[in-house]
């Protein structure tokens, strides 16, 4: 069994993808560190865990889409939506009541986006590059092309208070991979959404309610991308129309780093959190290193072609036995 | 007998209709099921058993009718409340997620289930289903069910309906991909349930296993119900097969006229030492021209393995494929097309079939690869599509319609006359007629004499071996990977081949048995079945200063030409002797269930003396206190 045994028992670490990708997001970390002296230090690991926050958060709801054989590519207009909401609630409104209300509406958008795939059989890609646009379009609209600053200073909080140290956006991010690894593994929920990308007709056949969770990841996907938007708002204390620009890349590429196939049914939230961090940490590396941001992009684009090249070496090997 | 006593139905589906578009694939079908029993539902392809089956389950609608569960109306086109009732089916194609374990697979429908998750309890549980139906040790539990055979993912589909602990399961060709042993013990386990107080139904187009195994059948003929709960044990195959189709059939298979002539003909493929572990280890046959030759064995024998390095799907690591001359190089299924190979693949579905494709485009698929240029080549070839076409009765105005449209045997046909067009040489066909009905299987049948006239020469691989005796001029068979016997079919009858198919395992069990006589009692020891006045010796083990016997295992003598002839022909568990003075005791070898698994005997020249009967009865029977698990079904 070289592949992933994701489920019940323990898995057995040491032969599965999401075992090997730690491994290289080990071994990454340890070039980083002997090539810049700044890399291995307290202050950059937090930081590192900091910059995964809002890549972090969208990724899981990105990885239920993907496990269900479906894909979001809105994510990133809708969290750049869903800033400018909270923007212009927090103007209006309490802070809580302001989140609440732009966590809704990137959740309404999911709902959207689910239902007409679920309900009306739409492609998934096509439905959502759909509302990809028209969330850029209508985020430019509301925030009348501008840039909103001036957001209460008391937003700032969810980031900056520490629990034992430790900052409350990263411990928002741990506690909701846990959260999710826990229901995707254990739960019945969980279990279904494997079950509707392995074989929908089968997940059918065998009573389970196909349909809602063929539309609930979506709905989670968008209340996730307004989440991690609000977080990042927090850091930066201003909201821009083309805030969360190609997160849904960034987020694809962190999923499909952590070992889940396109078509569905493959896929662990440990992966993902592995993939999050990879990506993460090569940007962190390469600022360190003091390389241009326009190489960057090839950088990471090589990356994740090679980890999935040598992946797929592997399993060759191990198929050929 | 539990139809000695008439009881209330458990279920009764009445005139329950389904239209498919404007075609009728059910019109007021009926059919009753009660506790205690299993009832078989019969019908040729196309007939709506499946369609039938899936409406009682919830997983369709029906256009009009009425299903009583338990005397009140079942909520209809709903699996889960169907689950919920107590009606698990065990589907045909089978409806597993290919990326989930197999434990989750079992408990799949549990996910849709009111309360806690255990997977300890779950663990347990599929533990307890899987011994019994004698998996335990070949489904690893964690497993994800993509990697698993037919077989076993059929018997996952088994152990999921057994884990709803159902009152009424309905079992579509449960044994399409299964060896004997594997149905004999689905039988038992679906004895165990009738006995138990449920309603099963089975559905099959194997005559022999509804004989075995059901208590009444209903058949069903163009989606009407033509037959209603009559009583199996009043019924004859033909009976049967008379309400299937609605007319006489002959004997389904039509051999070879001439075999004479056929050991001149020119070899067509060579297979010599054929190796792709861990499945195939060493495969060597040949087939002439214009032969048919039958690759008999156990599901997971190696033969479909075997078929796929022959044409390069499945790397090869050594052995050579010769065909015509030249040798094949691995894994290069154009090489092999080009060279003359073609092969319809064991699962219609997933290895043949194109579903966004067209019957014609299908038809052309093998052609588009062989043919070297630019175009489709497709010109060239349409005239002999049009008769190949007007030939296997492919309604020739359809050619543009999806091939999901046609019935299975129908698709069969349509992938045998795809091959048929690139005009191969060989032409290997891995279960031909698996899930193919009875009418349609003749009409195969007669398409592969046909081809074989032409002097192509056919493999076909085949879990059934009435159909492997009735079509085939030789037959080779693979055991665990290894051919083990090359016999001409006149001189094999199931029996034998099952015997000879069994798996390595236990010959090589008897084998030490018989060396361990020898090694006793001196003399030459055998094990072999008598078939008629044929003996089919299996194995032999020679002592080493006697005479030698001179039996050869893996090969068919007529009784007469055996050193033993009046041992074998008196079959008595006693001394006999022999016109040369050579004495020779024999016993009869029985599996649990009392299946004869042949002779061993115990030979010595003239002047030795052979030990008491009651001991050789004696070792054969501690030859069988094995723990049932063990039990090998030879």
């Amino acid at each position: 069994m070289s592949s992933s045994n994701r489920s019940l028992a323990m898995p057995k670490f040491a032969s599965t993808l999401e075992f090997r990708m730690l491994g290289l997001a080990v071994v990454l970390a340890v070039i980083l560190s002997f090539i810049s002296p700044h890399f291995f230090t307290e202050r950059n690991l937090f930081n590192i865990l900091d910059q995964s926050v809002v890549l972090g958060i969208v990724a899981v709801g990105m990885t239920l889409v993907i496990l269900t054989g479906g894909i979001d590519l809105s994510v990133g207009s809708v969290a750049g939506l869903t800033g400018i909401v909270l923007a212009l609630m927090l103007k209006e409104f309490p802070i809580p009541v302001a989140i609440v209300i732009a966590v809704s509406c990137g959740a309404l958008i999911g709902l959207f986006s689910g239902v007409l795939i679920a309900v009306f059989g739409l492609a998934p890609f096509v439905v959502t590059l759909g509302v990809m646009a028209m969330g850029r379009s209508l985020s430019y609209i509301v925030s009348g092309q501008r840039s909103i600053s001036g957001l209460p200073m008391g937003l700032q909080d969810i980031v900056y208070t520490t629990v034992l140290g430790i900052p409350t956006n990263v411990i928002f991010l741990l506690a909701l991979y846990v959260a999710t690894w826990a229901w995707l593994t254990y739960s019945k929920g969980g279990r279904t959404i494997y079950a509707v990308g392995s074989n929908i007709e089968a997940a059918r056949a065998a009573g389970l309610n196909t349909l809602f969770y063929s539309i609930f990841p979506y709905v989670a996907s968008g209340a996730l991308a307004a989440t991690a938007m609000t977080f990042s708002l927090a850091q930066i204390m201003s909201a821009d129309p083309i805030g969360g620009n190609q997160l849904e890349l960034d987020a694809i590429a962190a999923v499909v780093i952590g070992g889940a196939s396109l078509y569905g049914g493959r896929g662990s939230i440990f992966g993902t959190l592995m993939g999050v961090l990879i990506m993460v940490m090569i940007r962190n590396g390469l600022n360190l290193l003091g390389v241009s941001p326009f190489w960057q992009g090839t950088a990471i684009g090589a990356i994740i072609i090679l980890a999935l090249l040598a992946e797929r070496l592997i399993t060759w090997k191990s198929r050929r036995l | 007998m539990p139809d000695s006593a008439p009881q209330e139905p458990l279920l009764v589906a009445k005139d329950v209709t389904r239209i498919f578009g404007s075609a009728y694939a059910l019109k007021d079908a009926t059919i009753t099921l009660r506790r205690h029993e299993i009832c078989g539902l019969l019908g040729a392809n196309g007939a709506g058993k499946s369609t039938l089956s899936r409406i009682i389950c919830g997983h369709l609608p029906p256009s009009s009718g009425e299903i009583l569960f338990k005397g009140a109306p079942l909520a209809i086109g709903s699996a889960r409340d169907a689950l919920r009732s107590g009606i698990a089916l065990v589907a045909q194609e089978t409806s597993l997620a290919p990326d989930m374990s197999v434990l989750e697979n079992i408990f799949l429908p549990s996910y849709a289930m009111p309360g806690r998750l255990s997977f300890f309890q779950l663990r347990q549980q599929a533990k307890d289903i899987l011994s019994e139906l004698g998996h335990d040790h070949v489904l690893p539990l964690d497993m994800e069910v993509r990697r698993l055979s037919a077989a076993q993912r059929q018997l996952v589909e088994i152990a999921k309906a057994l884990a709803l602990n159902a009152e009424l399961v309905i079992f579509d060709e449960p044994t399409a991909s299964l060896s004997p042993t594997e149905v004999d013990r689905l039988f038992d386990i679906m004895t165990r349930l009738k006995d138990s107080g449920k309603a099963l139904a089975f559905v099959s187009h194997r005559l022999e296993e509804v004989f075995a195994i059901t208590d009444r059948v209903t058949i069903l003929r163009e989606g009407r119900t033509v037959a209603e709960s009559l009583p199996t044990m009043d019924l004859t195959q033909a009976d049967i097969i008379r309400h299937m189709v609605g007319r006489d059939i002959g004997n389904v298979y039509r051999k070879a006229t001439t075999t004479a002539a056929a050991s001149e003909r020119p070899v067509a493929l060579e297979v010599t030492n054929l190796s792709a572990p861990p499945a195939v280890r060493d495969v060597s046959f040949s087939v002439r021209k214009g032969e048919i030759l039958g690759l008999g064995g156990l599901v997971g024998a190696g033969r479909s393995e075997s078929a796929e390095a022959i044409f390069g799907l499945r790397h090869r690591s050594g052995g050579r494929v010769v065909i015509g001359g030249k040798e094949l190089p691995p894994h290069s299924p154009i090489a092999a097309i080009r060279a003359g190979l073609g092969m319809v693949a064991e699962d219609r579905r997933a290895q043949n079939i194109v579903p966004d494709m067209n019957v014609g485009e299908n038809l052309f698929l093998a052609q588009l690869g062989k043919h070297k240029g630019f175009g489709r080549g497709q010109s060239a070839r349409r005239k002999q599509a049009d008769e190949l076409v007007a030939r296997l009765g492919l309604p020739a105005d359809r050619m543009d319609a999806s091939l999901l449209h046609f019935s299975g045997g129908m698709q069969q046909k349509v992938i045998i006359a795809r091959w048929l067009l690139v005009e191969p040489e060989v032409l290997i066909l891995d279960e031909p007629t698996k899930g193919v009905d009875i009418g349609t299987r003749q009409a195969i049948y007669e398409l592969l004499r046909e081809v074989a006239d032409r002097g192509i020469a056919v493999v076909i691989i085949s879990s059934d071996f009435e159909e492997l005796l009735g079509v085939c001029e030789r037959v080779v068979v693979i055991s665990d990977g290894y051919t083990i016997a090359d016999l001409p079919a006149s001189q094999l009858s199931e029996e034998s081949l099952t015997l000879l198919a069994a798996p390595r395992s236990s010959a090589e069990r008897n084998l030490a048995f018989l060396r361990d006589l020898v090694a006793t009692h001196g003399g030459s020891a055998f094990w072999g079945l008598i078939d008629g006045d044929q003996f089919v010796s299996l194995a032999v083990a020679e002592g080493k200063d006697d005479a030698r016997l001179g039996l050869e295992s893996g090969h068919v003598y007529p009784l007469q030409e055996t050193p033993i002839p009046n041992a074998l022909a008196q079959l008595k568990p006693a001394a006999v002797e022999e016109k040369d003075g050579r004495s020779t005791l024999l016993a009869r070898l029985s599996n649990r269930r009392g299946h004869e698994l042949g002779w061993v005997g115990l030979s010595m020249p003239s002047g030795k003396k052979l030990p008491d009967p009651e001991a050789l009865s004696a070792r054969i029977a501690s030859l069988f206190e094995t723990t049932r698990d063990e039990e090998i079904d030879a």
